[in-house]
């Protein structure tokens, strides 16, 4: 059994340490309880151990000095693959990544993804990928494609990994996955990341001109 | 007196990596429990702190203020911690005793036993919930601490907060 009543605004504000008026005594109890819980979980977290400086310092003499800060050309042709956590579908174990190869303009197909559009010269072919080996459909909806779920879908790979390309205008741009038509999924690994109004957040790329991308 | 951390990132881009020790010294200790009560697990809390701490000094020459060095670090860490989190999520079903529903509900659990049930209901919580829960509850972080340090409004933490308190009252039998 749970007891799934909410603490009412004056406890949430003497959890706070704020100014409260009287309590009822058991929600006074239940609030010095989570607290008093708190305070005993954060005191049996031990130091991290001072070797994790060792092992820091190890790579950083590795490198010898503080990179030079990476062109965007860099950039775009290294992957970011950071995983997701679709929570409605437990057989669904999700790692997500964006923009990973581009075209600047040219006419060639990239390999292995499906190509949505052909570009113009105003636009550049942006890579989308996501890792969703239980998903069963997934596409990217954004404000380049009037948040349709069905407009450009993903095509499923090897393992798992989603991907499409697209022409996309330059400007700037926000999106999200959407996994099995139902679920939004911002890309975890954007740089920028605004809210979308209804509470969820949506990703943001920019598109710049001669092929320049941040996402 | 200790150099801040403006000086020791000027330094470090100057050329004496060395001096890196000082941050990564500074803000292993200043930010650890944060990664531990967030990862929920201390091997992948230190390989996310070391991860963090190796990204900020490849990106160090793009920290726009250096006297603010924690901030930032702060930010790359909880990026690091959160896609442990969700990565983690993505292969392990958790689950979480239900205190009320347990026979020992009536024994006096010690306070181990209850921190370690907190621990497990802490991993039911979204990764917002559990970061704001974990920064104002176990780091004892001002609302205005933890906007400074996430770049979140203090209105939307709260919210987080409190939702998280709710949460975590139902899953540990309403905290009687």
């Amino acid at each position: 059994m749970t007891d799934r009543r909410a603490f009412g605004p004056g406890t949430q504000r003497y959890l706070d340490g704020e100014p409260f008026g009287e309590l009822p005594a058991d929600e006074r109890a239940a609030a010095d309880r989570l607290a008093a819980l708190a305070s005993s979980y954060g005191a049996r977290l031990e130091p991290v151990d001072a070797a994790l400086d060792e092992a820091v310092m190890a790579a950083v003499r590795r490198r010898g000095a503080v990179p030079v800060r990476r062109g965007a050309w860099q950039w775009l042709v290294s992957s970011h693959r950071v995983p997701v956590r679709p929570v409605w579908v437990a057989a669904l174990a999700a790692a997500a990544a964006l923009v990973v190869w581009l075209a600047p303009r040219g006419p060639a197909a990239p390999r292995g993804a499906a190509l949505a559009a052909a570009a113009t010269p105003d636009t550049v072919f942006v890579r989308f990928e996501l890792v969703a080996p239980g998903a069963r459909t997934v596409s990217v909806a954004g404000s380049f494609n009037g948040w349709r779920v069905d407009a450009l879908p993903m095509v499923r790979g090897a393992a798992g990994i989603w991907s499409v390309t697209v022409a996309l205008p330059v400007g700037e741009h926000r999106y999200d996955f959407v996994v099995d038509r139902t679920r939004w999924v911002p890309d975890p690994t954007a740089h920028s990341q605004v809210g979308d109004g209804f509470g969820g957040m949506n990703s943001v790329i920019i598109v710049g001109p001669k092929g320049l991308v941040r996402s | 007196m200790e150099p801040s951390d403006g000086t020791i990132v000027r330094r470090v881009l100057d050329g004496d990596v060395e001096q890196y020790r000082f941050l990564v010294e500074r803000y292993r200790s200043r930010f650890g429990r944060y990664a531990l009560a967030v990862v929920g697990d201390r091997d992948a809390a230190q390989d996310a702190m070391q991860e963090a701490f190796i990204r900020a000094f490849d990106a160090l020459a793009s920290c726009r203020n250096p006297d603010r060095f924690g901030a930032w670090f702060f930010r790359i860490l909880a990026n690091q911690c959160r896609n442990v989190v969700a990565r983690r999520r993505d292969v392990v079903d958790l689950e979480v005793a239900d205190p009320a529903g347990d026979e020992r509900a009536d024994a006096a659990l010690d306070r181990s036993e209850l921190a370690a049930t907190l621990e497990a209901a802490l991993a039911r919580l979204t990764p917002e919930q559990r970061e704001a829960f974990v920064m104002k509850h176990v780091d004892g972080r001002s609302y205005e601490e933890m906007a400074e340090l996430l770049g979140v409004g203090t209105d939307a933490l709260k919210m987080r907060v409190y939702r998280a308190r709710d949460t975590l009252r139902e899953l540990l039998g309403g905290l009687r």
